[in-house]
């Protein structure tokens, strides 16, 4: 009984045990094909996951390339800045955070703006290092430090911070750079990195590709408290391309300083005189706070506005492109202030304004060679063809003034061109006609946009009859062709295009373009001008007679050298009609008149005469007479590149 | 059988000694001296390659818990018998006395002389005995009469329901899982084991409202961990990232980047295999398992050879209870069960399981010692 108890025991004993060991086995197998499942079918993804715990990406900017003048001058660099950079986790409370710092320094809105927005824009809850603002004083970071221990998850990064040693000097070439927004069309993919400085203007714009370099990657190892532990560089950066333009900052300078003062003094204000006026008159433009300028009655007087451009015939090189009054590019870099963006665009001068690129001017008597050249080229006149100066043109039931109120008698062309008779070139337009002038024009580079490194410039205006009745319906008048022989009316040009103009003039073989940088290779083949070069050496000698010739508009402002002369053509533009009766009455002088209604100087020419290598042009807004204000400017700008 | 003969060997004791010490079962000793060693190294791992803190105390447990071990191996099996029902009460009060004196926000420690001690993984072993004891004088038993399980049903419930409610869900339901399972084994007619499952299903809601929040809890994230990734679903989440990043041959060891930066949980407790999983990968693993197989299948493979049903129990008890650490816990780490609180039986950082399964492997060997003495 028992034994047999015992079998049965035993069997069910056995198969109780051997169903367990299949359920054993059952889970056991479950398992480790979870295991497999995750770990080998599964694995990248987790892989994937694990990464994503272990690692923070960051995108490292890379240090923007260096602008260099053609003596390897800075006119845009790197500076070491502090930032002040907040490490975010999701434990971090930003508002007090924000708070107890701005306790501390001074956070500028602009700053905190974009900090919150680029705060809201984050995809995950994954610890980032998002930028509080890059403009740290050393008095901030001194201050913050000691405070340090109050907000362990704001850090100081060392950045680069641009810097523009030239200051307001060559502002409008190099531009500025600004924080990556979403105006900015990037012509390339890229990244909208937080704290990527992009061009925004100038140079800075036009090359931001080449400045910019290739960014760098970071990735922290965090743990899950966000702590980070280390810093792996698993991309370099790459320094942006240095880019040097033709620019020589000496002259530069100098033009700027000089196209400033025009023919005006620079008195210290302690003078007694100067005090006086100080104190009725706020709004004084102080130079290098200590001096202004000063007319020849001692009462101060804004700098003159305008441009000098000075170009290589050459090649077309820019040596100098002043725009006056410049604006200081660091501003924009330490953080625009509301003030300072106010002031910037609501004077009056608008120092925003590139002048020499941007700025349209009727280009008065400088337009003269080419419309001598319009009526050369179509052989209409010969070098002796004279016409009568009696002062005025009376044309249709209109009079069209000389300068000159009692005419300058007989003359022929060179002496039209040396002494800028208007009536002479009245003739000589009614009988060359608009369209012609306007191809003659066109030839000389006016009306026409350059593939120049800058991207803010203006076409002109060029003006024929097609182009009036398409723009107002109506037909060409003759009245209007006699305005343009003199470069008023509808002409409409930029500094840089009457350099062009003169550069081609006095290369009088290549269709010369500007450029505002130096290129390796200099083989760029430039378009003939197709132009007589026999009517281009009797302009150039028209040209030399303005300086040299005993009634040239320039004479008194020759160089003086042996060696080298200049030669050129001076440019008065009227920017107000003046009536017949306010003639009869007797001209206002034009200092007495408000400096809006007061008449732009201009000059153009080039230098040395025997050969040329320079060309120059230069506007004063509303400066006054070409001959007597700008045309002393080109001579000294001249003097100085020569170094006489 | 009763073991109240008291017929001891006259031969010399050297000799015995000898005898029974070629009488163990070395592979056994190896796969438990193996899993220790993994155990060590695992622990210096978590601790990001040092020593302290525990490395270095899990090897002079470990240490001393083998030589423990050996020493009970070579007692003879009756001499357990008799402290079966002591252990059993001894056990018992312990778990009492920790929930109302015991330390840590959960009870399940006591402070006994600078050590802790958790009561309710000795409770384990403890019950295996008292069943293998009550079961032993199976002549007396009817598995026909409801009433024959009542008494069993108490050992398994008294204990199991005190350490739930310390509150420590797994290795309460690894003794009530572990005493079902024995009364399974030693024949409970299978009408009784119908009748049972539907009490269980039926009871499922109920014990479902007596549960713990935090226990709730657990069994809703593991149902969905993406419920709470930031919570309770954070550990499953983690470690099945830790799992799965470690691919075949693993990240390397002391390499693991999810335990290395503390993004996995308990990593020296409950989740040391994640983190083995990680550094040795899929090939680890399985070396782990295999050898936990080993282990399970020769302890088992004992219960065929001895007589009684007394060491019978014992034997197929101790291989079940480690076989319920293992599954409990490598389950619960791979997100295949709920994360319940079960060490991984020999690699887990604990002094109390690890003794108790040092322990109760000793009385494996020593059973299959002198299993021809009875």
């Amino acid at each position: 009984m028992k034994n047999n108890n015992q079998k049965i025991l035993e069997q069910t004993l056995t198969r109780r045990f051997f169903f367990l060991s299949f359920l054993k086995t059952l889970v056991v197998g479950s398992i480790s094909w979870r295991f497999f499942d995750l770990q080998i079918i599964e694995n990248q993804k987790y892989k994937k996951l694990s990464n994503q715990n272990q690692f923070n990406y960051f995108v490292i900017p890379p240090e923007r390339g260096r602008i260099l003048d053609r003596k390897m001058r800075l006119l845009a660099g790197n500076m070491d800045s502090f930032s002040l950079v907040l490490n975010w986790n999701e434990s971090v409370n930003v508002k007090a955070l924000i708070y107890k710092v701005s306790q501390i320094i001074y956070i500028d809105k602009k700053d905190l703006n974009r900090f919150y927005s680029s705060l809201s824009e984050k995809k995950n809850n994954n610890p980032k290092e998002i930028l509080i603002t890059k403009n740290l004083s050393q008095k901030d970071v001194a201050k913050l430090s000691i405070r340090n221990v109050e907000f362990p998850e704001i850090t100081f990064s060392m950045s680069k911070k641009r810097v523009y040693p030239q200051g307001k000097i060559a502002g409008h070439l190099t531009g500025y750079t600004g924080v990556f927004s979403k105006l900015d069309k990037l012509n390339d993919k890229v990244v909208a990195v937080p704290g990527l400085d992009v061009g925004k203007r100038g140079l800075e714009k036009f090359f931001d590709t080449d400045l910019r370099g290739k960014f760098g990657r970071k990735r922290n190892e965090v743990t899950s408290k966000g702590h980070v532990i280390d810093t792996q560089i698993y991309e370099q950066t790459t320094t942006g391309e240095d880019i040097q333009v033709s620019l020589d900052m000496s002259l530069q300078a100098f033009a700027m300083q000089r196209l400033e003062m025009g023919n005006n003094n620079v008195t210290s204000i302690e003078n007694k005189v100067i005090k006086k006026q100080i104190k009725v008159n706020e709004k004084v433009t102080y130079i290098d706070n200590n001096f202004v300028y000063t007319n020849k009655a001692n009462k101060i007087v804004n700098p003159h506005s305008g441009s000098v451009i000075v170009m290589d015939v050459e090649n077309g090189q820019l040596l100098c492109c002043v725009s006056s009054p410049g604006f200081n590019p660091n501003i924009f870099t330490n953080g625009l202030s509301e003030n300072e963006w106010s002031e910037l665009k609501n004077n009056t001068r608008a120092p925003l304004l590139n002048r020499s690129m941007s700025g349209v001017y009727p280009p008065g008597s400088t337009i003269k060679m080419a419309v001598a050249l319009a009526a050369l080229e179509s052989g209409i006149i010969n070098y002796d063809t004279k016409f009568k100066c009696t002062g005025v043109k009376k044309f249709e039931t209109s009079n069209f003034h000389c300068w000159a109120k009692n005419g300058h008698g007989n003359l022929n062309l060179m002496q039209a061109i040396e002494q800028s008779c208007d009536v002479f070139f009245y003739e000589l337009g009614l009988k060359v006609g608009i369209d012609k002038i306007a191809i003659m024009m066109k030839k000389l580079g006016l009306g026409q946009y350059y593939n120049i490194e800058i991207d803010e410039k203006t076409k002109g205006v060029v003006p024929n009859i097609k182009w009036k009745l398409q723009r107002d319906g109506v037909n060409w008048t003759y009245g209007e062709t006699l305005n343009a022989s003199i470069g008023q009316g509808y002409i409409l040009t930029t500094p840089l295009q009457l350099v062009t103009m003169v550069s081609r003039i006095a290369n009088s073989k290549y269709a010369i373009n500007p450029s505002l940088i130096i290129k390796k290779n200099n083989n760029k083949k430039f378009n003939n001008l197709d132009i007589n070069q026999k009517h281009l050496k009797f302009i150039k000698k028209s040209m030399e007679e303005v300086v040299l010739g005993k009634k040239g508009t320039a004479k008194k402002h020759k160089i003086g050298s042996k060696r080298i002369e200049m030669a050129g053509k001076t440019g008065t533009v009227q920017v107000v009609r003046i009536t017949e009766e306010e003639r009869e009455k007797g001209l206002i002088k034009n200092e007495d008149r408000p400096w809006k209604k007061r008449d732009h100087a201009l000059f153009v020419g080039y230098a040395p005469i025997s050969k040329p290598k320079y060309a120059i042009s230069v506007v004063v807004e509303h400066g006054g007479s070409g001959s007597s204000v700008a045309a002393p400017i080109a001579r000294d700008v001249f003097k100085n590149l020569f170094k006489i | 059988m009763n073991y109240k003969s008291n017929k001891f060997s006259t031969d010399n004791p050297t000799n015995i000694l000898l005898t029974k010490f070629l009488k163990i079962n070395w592979l056994i000793v190896l796969c438990v001296i193996f899993l220790g060693l993994i155990g060590v190294a695992a622990l210096y791992s978590a601790a990001g390659g040092n020593w302290n803190p525990w490395a270095k105390s899990h090897l002079i447990r470990l240490i001393i818990g083998v030589v423990l071990m050996f020493i009970i191996a070579f007692i003879h099996p009756k001499f357990f018998y008799k402290l079966t029902l002591i252990s059993f009460l001894l056990g018992l009060l312990s778990l009492v006395f920790v929930k109302f004196f015991g330390v840590g926000s959960v009870q399940r420690w006591i402070t006994i002389g600078g050590l802790n001690i958790q009561p309710s993984e000795f409770m384990k072993f403890a019950l295996i005995l008292m069943l293998a004891k009550y079961f032993d004088q199976l002549s007396k038993i009817n598995f026909n009469r409801l009433f024959s399980y009542f008494i069993p049903i108490i050992y398994i419930i008294i204990p199991g329901w005190i350490v739930i409610s310390q509150p420590d869900l797994g290795t309460g339901l690894i003794i009530i899982i572990l005493g079902f399972a024995i009364l399974f084994y030693v024949g409970v007619s299978l009408k009784f084991v119908f009748i049972f499952l539907l009490t269980f299903i039926s009871s499922v809601p109920i014990v479902w409202q007596n549960l713990y929040d935090y226990q709730k809890n657990r069994i809703l994230v593991f149902l969905n961990p993406e419920m709470d990734s930031l919570g309770s679903g954070y550990q499953i989440i983690q470690s099945k990232i830790a799992i799965g990043s470690g691919g075949v041959f693993g990240k390397g060891y002391l390499l693991g980047s999810q335990s290395r930066l503390n993004y996995l949980p308990e990593k020296h407790t409950d989740f040391i295999f994640t983190l083995i999983s990680e550094e040795l990968g899929f090939f680890g693993a399985m070396i782990i398992i295999l050898t936990f197989c080993i282990l399970i299948v020769s302890i088992a493979k004992i219960s065929f050879s001895v007589e009684t049903l007394f060491s019978k129990v014992i034997v197929f008890g101790v291989g079940l209870l480690i076989f319920l650490y293992l599954t409990l816990n490598i389950g619960m780490v791979c997100g295949l069960l709920p994360v319940v609180g079960a060490p991984l039986p020999l690699i887990s950082y604990g002094g109390t399981a690890l003794f108790t399964i040092l322990i109760s492997i000793g009385v494996v060997l020593s059973i299959n010692v002198h299993k021809n003495e009875e």
